[in-house]
């Protein structure tokens, strides 16, 4: 079963892509769908056998590779955190193969599109499957292949080249740290495999590694590298430029990697190498710190896009900025609650935008649409379903809560770090205040988004108007279960993923976090047994206790021990409001942004130029790379090795043929000259030599 | 005695016109000295017992050779001081180089030692009532005619080069050439032309 | 010396006698032949006759067990019976290469074949020599021919100057090897090798022996034109007639190299350590000299000069081992070496416009497009001088550093190697010009003599590959009796 889910998507994409001109474009449809939606009924049944059935296992494949202490072994590592893994990748992965169908109708390459999604998805299912970083590493590359692949798909189109080079080029950088990462991981524990890696932490915590004679906290050292790579994949701030240019490829392309699987890579990896960083604090408060102002910039830059996708783009990686301060913060569990839900959501808003997009032939600046909602009503429910789960719409304390999936897993998170900071945990406090302003903002560029779209007055051209239309069902299908899975993932597994079902849920691949004991849950139970036996056990006692202090303190709150009543209706209020002043800048006074616009007020050009981002690493990076390549090619390389090297060499050897030119006089008696000085120096080295 | 101070007189006399005929401003008389050179060097044949190679030094480098030079720095009017202008430029280096070897080959001299087996190898004085012409010519003829034959061969080469190089069959030169005047016939120059009259020959 | 003893010496000297008596007859022929083109004609057919007979006389002997003769004077064995072999044939095919040449540039002279063959006997005497006296008669009748050889267009100034330059320094070597026999002599008491490597093995670091040594290798370098004896080459090759630059380039190399071996490791063959110095020191300065003095040569001929002196050093280097396999190799080397050389002065002087003859590189330009057939052997040639893996002349050029490898001399090998790179460019300058610049004229057809030898061995570098390992056989059986 295991087998069929991660080596179907690559067999289908081996022949989809090899034989593509001796099976057609229709069959390489038929055989890359259909086995992947095999692999994602089969990783259903995984996860229900692994989370339910409490059936985690390894199994191993074959061996990779063995050179000394190194052994690398090609495994399918079947826990919780991989089965749910699973279940996303290869649910999003299939219901966006058939959205394709539809989608990409007219594309030539259809067979080639279809083989690059299928190894996709081989590539991410290996790498959430591995049992140790080298196979996790190989998946990280496989996927940034992919990626590359497909954002530059349209590959006549010198943006979407470009898009596709610095993609590739961004997550090099992190790759990179993500490398050293696994080097260092190896220097210190002599080993790759997770298992052997985990269990040897409570005894390396005070491992020092010596690096160019600075000293590093071994594991804070690892834990920062790894982040790094997650940081590139997951486009966090730093390494987020690539993401927003990474909507140059087809859209399901971005639904799929680009908001369901790969970004969230990152978050993953800090998930599966928890651990780790529960034993490095410094890191796990970077991490909750990048986190945070990922959230808070990409929302303020979403505010000022106009092209439909990249509103979407900066959404998601807003969203992923959530994910990793609830990671950082030692929210493990919740962090991949919102994943999941994300995953939903996300791919359901932005194939919502591949229907309008394809409905209005590809036009994807928000500005000259408008008042499609008659045009395309299923579509435009469909994104307001997606836009409430994004904004987490729902009803707090209400039923212990009830909303959309944004809700549970988004609110949770912003609460969360609220009792976090409460507990003094480092940036707690500072992870709270942004969530909040993000999901205002969050609301307010997500309505945006409605409301330019579908709202209001048409604003393109008649002839677009015209031929705009519903798209066809093989699209809107893979919509309507996307939409209940926004609809219902948050409710349904909100207990198993951070309640009370969570410890045993999770079973030892993520603690199921202190929360689950008090949230919605069964309060006198306390059964909460540390059965964790990573070395976190101590940490969780620790909380466990500052917690229950907290508790006493806020006691007479009638829902929650943990929270008090404005921390649980804030996020929501404040989404009401973004809502409003979207409603009211876009239904209410529809002529109030363009007279912003045409200010042109320095706060709006920073936010539509994101932050400058682009243009400080076109200085810094790209200009400072050239000229720091000029000043190694033309001083290091030219001047010094070249000098020195190959050019000086040519030219020592030219200078000494003149000099033999030269003496090259044609006179005799130099040339006898020369031979005498030759015998008295033959002489002399015989003289020398013998040693007389 | 006598013959070590002869030895130290000729010796000394090559070393001193060797060097003269190197530093001698005029070309005449390096020649000179060069002949002298010559002459010193066949008295120290001669205390060794080579009357032959005396003599013959002194009749063919002496008579032939060294006088050939002579005629030819005559006759060839070369300006020496000229030739001479660039020996100062090259003659540090050149003394640097030239007092090393010699230092070397004087070192030589005075640590030499000959091998075991040189005694036994050297070729036996000439045998008592044979005399050195006869000697020489027994050794020449007999054992090393392999090495007569092959100088025969070299001064052929020799002959040949000369010729080749220098020797031209001058095209408008009037020679006298006997065979050619003996066996010249009649019919060769004389022609019998019967000339019609009135009309001359045409 | 009884009459019988005589016939048995005389038997094994029968390549040397043919060509003794030969060249004389032939010099008669020449001097009696009515009209002086017809009979330098006749006598250029003749002499090459004359050669491929010795070559077969020398073949025919190494059927035999040789020997010594006249007294230990002269040694017919493998080895010199292999290089006379070599040499003769070296000689015939310079011959060929010579002979519409000079009736073109009216040097067609009886003398020149007469000269060539008294030169190949000087040659034969020296690779057999076993006392000095043999060695300095061999190599003066060798070089004496040489040096007329090298003057003989008499009425170019080029000409004379190479001759008279070639023929001064000459005679200073000469009296370098002279000077150098005498200490020698004066230390053993002996011109025989053979009394010489007796009295050389209890020598040890004898000054007066290891001086002699000195100088007679000097003057046997200037021989090879091993740096830095070798300021004659480029300026002798340039000025010389063309075919006598290429019969320099090959027979008269190889004997004088054989000779050097049979010097370095017969009669001091005790005394390896203190020469290998020197053979190396030879090697290191003519590798560098034949590399980088290359590089700035615009006239090809000047150009094989200087190939000539760098491939000398290879050679040098696997003689520098101073192993039984060094002599093979070195052995190996220049047979190969001959070949491609020939080639190339086959080339050289196919280079004929209308005009008459031309010896820049850049009049090489474009022959790919005019002349494909020639452009690919010259390409070939350089290549396999060069020492091109997959030529015949990569062999050569590595089992001689396989040799001094195998001695212990890898750093040696390195720097050798690293010349032998820079080499490569100035073979690759050729091969660049011929290839890629555009044509700037089309040469004369070539007489059929040089044409076949340009084809001959141009295909040689390519078809010889299958016939390495008789090759190999071959000279290692012949350097075998050689060497420690």
């Amino acid at each position: 079963m295991a087998y069929l889910v991660v080596f179907a998507p690559l067999i289908a994409s081996i022949i989809a892509g090899l034989f593509q001109k001796q099976i057609g474009d229709r069959a390489a449809q038929i055989i890359t769908t259909g086995a992947t939606i095999s692999a994602a009924l089969a990783s259903v049944y995984l996860l229900i056998d692994v989370a339910y059935g409490g059936n985690a296992r390894t199994i191993d494949i074959v061996s990779w590779m063995a050179v000394g202490q190194f052994e690398v072994n090609w495994a399918i590592r079947l826990d919780t955190l991989s089965a749910v893994m699973l279940v996303v990748i290869t649910s999003v992965s299939s219901l966006v193969h058939v959205y394709s169908w539809g989608y990409m109708a007219d594309d030539p390459h259809r067979a080639r599109f279809f083989s690059y999604l299928s190894l996709f998805t081989f590539a991410m299912l290996a790498l959430v499957t591995a049992d140790n970083f080298i196979q996790m590493f190989f998946g990280w590359e496989g996927v940034g292949l992919a990626s590359y692949l497909l954002i530059g798909f349209y590959y006549k189109k010198e943006s979407a080249n470009a898009a596709a080079i610095k993609a590739f080029v961004t997550n090099r950088v992190g790759d990179f740290g993500f490398a050293l990462g696994i080097m260092a991981t190896f220097a210190v524990f002599g080993t790759v495999k997770f298992d052997e890696v985990f269990a040897q932490i409570p005894e390396m915590s005070g491992e020092i590694l010596t690096v160019f004679g600075m000293n590093f906290q071994a594991l804070e050292l690892i834990a920062f590298l790894l982040f790094i790579g997650a940081m590139g994949k997951s486009a966090q701030f730093f390494l987020h430029v690539w993401l927003p240019d990474a909507m140059e490829g087809p859209t399901p392309v971005s639904a799929l990697i680009h908001a369901a699987t790969m970004v969230t890579a990152g978050v993953f990896l800090v998930c599966r190498c928890f651990p780790i960083y529960e034993v490095a604090p410094d890191t796990s408060a970077f991490i909750t710190f990048i986190g945070a102002v990922t959230a808070l910039f990409a929302a303020t830059v979403g505010l000022a896009q106009n092209d439909i996708k990249r509103v979407i783009a900066y959404s998601t990686c807003s969203q992923l900025g959530y994910m990793f301060f609830a990671a950082g913060l030692g929210l493990y569990s919740a962090a991949m609650f919102h994943l999941f839900t994300h995953a939903f959501f996300k791919a359901l808003l932005f194939l919502g935008a591949g229907s309008v997009i394809h409905g209005l032939h590809h036009e994807q600046d928000m500005r000259n649409m408008g008042g499609i909602y008659k045009l395309l009503p299923a579509t435009w429910i469909l994104m307001i379903i997606g836009t409430l789960a994004l904004t987490g719409v729902g009803l707090p304390i209400v039923l212990g809560g009830l909303g959309f999936a944004g809700f549970y897993s988004k609110d949770m998170i912003i609460e969360e770090a609220f009792a976090m900071g409460t507990e003094g945990v480092t940036f707690g406090m500072f992870a709270f205040w942004i969530g909040i302003t993000a999901a205002a903002l969050t609301s307010f560029y997500s309505w945006r988004l409605i409301f330019m779209t579908f709202h209001g007055k048409f604003r393109g051209k008649e002839e677009t108007l015209k031929h705009a239309h519903e798209s066809p069902p093989v699209m809107l299908v893979p919509l309507v279960l996307l939409a209940i899975g926004a609809l219902f993932a948050g409710g349904v597994f909100k207990s198993d993923f951070v309640a009370k079902g969570a410890q045993s849920f999770w079973g030892e691949s993520l603690p199921a976090g202190a929360y689950s004991d008090y949230k919605y849950g069964d309060y006198g139970s306390g059964d909460y047994t540390s059965g964790d036996s990573y070395g976190e056990e101590d940490h969780a006692d620790e909380s466990h206790s500052e917690e229950a202090g907290y508790g006493d303190e806020a006691h007479g709150d009638d829902h929650s021990e943990r929270h008090p009543t404005w921390v649980l209706v804030l996020p929501v209020v404040v989404s009401a409001g973004g809502f409003i002043l979207a409603w009211y800048f876009y239904m209410a006074n529809p002529h109030l942004p363009g007279r912003i616009a045409a200010t042109n007020g320095p706060l709006l050009r920073f936010l539509q130029n994101k932050w400058y981002f682009d243009e400080i690493y076109d200085f810094i990076f790209v200009r400072g790379t050239r000229a720091l390549g000029d000043l190694f090619w033309k001083v290091g390389d030219e001047r010094i090795i070249d000098g020195g090297g190959p050019n000086g060499i040519a030219a020592t050897v030219m200078a000494g043929a003149r000099r033999l030119a030269r003496m090259q006089s044609g006179f005799v008696y130099h040339y006898a000259f020369v031979m005498l000085i030759g015998v008295v120096v033959l002489a002399l080295v015989l003289i020398a030599g013998a040693g007389v | 005695m006598l013959q070590a101070a002869a030895f130290y007189i000729f010796s000394a006399i090559a070393v001193f016109s060797a060097l003269m005929v190197v530093f001698a401003k005029n070309p005449v008389r390096a020649v000179l000295f060069l002949i002298l050179a010559f002459f010193s060097a066949a008295g120290l044949f001669i205390l060794l017992g080579a009357e032959f190679l005396a003599m013959i030094l002194v009749i063919v480098y002496v008579g032939a050779v060294a006088v050939l030079f002579l005629f030819v720095v005559m006759m060839l009017d070369i300006d020496f001081a000229e030739l001479k202008a660039g020996f100062a430029e090259n003659a540090i280096v050149g003394g640097a180089v030239a007092s090393v070897l010699a230092l070397v080959l004087v070192l030589s001299g005075f640590i030499w030692v000959d091998a075991n087996s040189a005694q036994a190898n050297l070729a036996a004085p000439t045998p008592e009532g044979v005399s050195n012409v006869a000697a020489l010519g027994a050794l020449i003829y007999d054992r090393y005619v392999l090495f007569f034959q092959l100088a025969g061969l070299v001064l052929l080469v020799a002959m040949i080069g000369a010729i080749v190089l220098t020797l031209r069959h001058r095209d408008g030169v009037k020679r006298q050439d006997m065979h050619k005047q003996v066996n010249r016939k009649r019919e060769d120059s004389v022609e019998i032309v019967d000339v019609e009259p009135g009309e001359g020959i045409g | 010396m009884t009459a019988s003893m005589l016939l048995a010496d005389l038997t094994l000297m029968t390549p040397e006698l043919m060509l003794a008596v030969g060249a004389l007859a032939l010099l008669l022929v020449g001097v009696y032949w009515k009209s002086e083109l017809g009979g330098a004609r006749i006598v250029m057919r003749l002499t090459i006759g004359l050669l491929v007979l010795a070559a077969g006389a020398a073949i025919w002997l190494a059927q035999g067990d040789g020997g010594d003769t006249f007294n230990g004077a002269f040694n017919v064995d493998a080895f010199s019976l292999y290089a006379k072999t070599a040499v003769f044939f070296a000689a015939a095919v310079a011959l060929l290469l010579a002979f519409k040449f000079l009736e073109a540039e009216k040097l067609a002279k009886f003398e020149y074949p007469v000269l060539i063959a008294l030169a190949s006997l000087g040659m034969a005497i020296m690779v057999s020599a076993d006392d000095l006296i043999t060695l300095y008669m061999g190599l003066e009748l060798q070089s004496l021919s040489l040096y007329i050889l090298a003057a003989f267009n008499r009425d170019s100034l080029r000409s004379s100057e190479a001759g008279l330059k070639y023929f001064v320094l000459g005679a200073l070597s000469s009296g370098l090897l002279l000077y150098g026999a005498s200490l020698i002599y004066g230390f053993s008491g002996t011109t025989d090798f053979d009394g010489i490597a007796i009295a050389a093995a209890e020598a040890g670091n004898n000054v007066g022996l290891l001086f002699g040594l000195v100088f007679l290798v000097s003057g046997l370098a200037f021989k090879i034109s091993a740096a830095p004896f070798h300021m004659w080459t480029p300026d002798v090759y340039e000025g010389a007639p063309t075919p006598v630059a290429a019969f320099f380039a090959t027979a008269p190399k190889l004997a004088a190299m054989a000779l050097l071996a049979r010097v370095l490791t017969e009669p001091f063959g005790a005394m390896v350590d203190q020469w290998q110095q020197v053979i190396i020191v030879l090697a290191i300065l003519s590798m560098a000299v034949g590399s980088f003095g290359a590089l700035m040569q615009t006239n090809i001929k000047r150009l094989m000069g200087y190939s000539s002196i760098g491939n000398v050093g290879y050679a040098l280097v696997g003689l520098s081992s101073g192993t039984a396999i060094g002599v093979w190799a070195v052995l190996l080397y220049f047979t190969l070496y001959i070949i491609g050389v020939a080639g190339a002065f086959a080339v050289i002087l196919s280079m004929r416009k209308a005009e008459g003859m031309v010896e820049r590189i850049d009049d090489l330009a474009g022959l790919s497009k005019t002349r494909p057939a020639l452009a690919w052997a010259m390409t070939a040639l350089m290549f396999s001088i060069g020492g091109m893996p997959f030529l015949v002349g990569f062999f050569g050029k590595f089992f001689v550093f396989y040799a001094a490898a195998s001695a212990g001399l890898v750093w040696l090998v390195v720097v050798a190697v690293l010349f032998s790179t820079v080499s490569i460019a100035y073979y690759l300058r050729v091969v660049k010009v011929i290839w890629f610049d555009e044509p700037t004229g089309e040469f004369l057809p070539a007489p059929a003599g040089v044409a076949f030898v340009s084809r001959a061995t141009g295909l040689a570098t390519v078809l010889l590959l299958p016939f390495m390992i008789a090759l190999i056989t071959l000279v290692v059986n012949a350097g075998g009796g050689l060497g420690g």
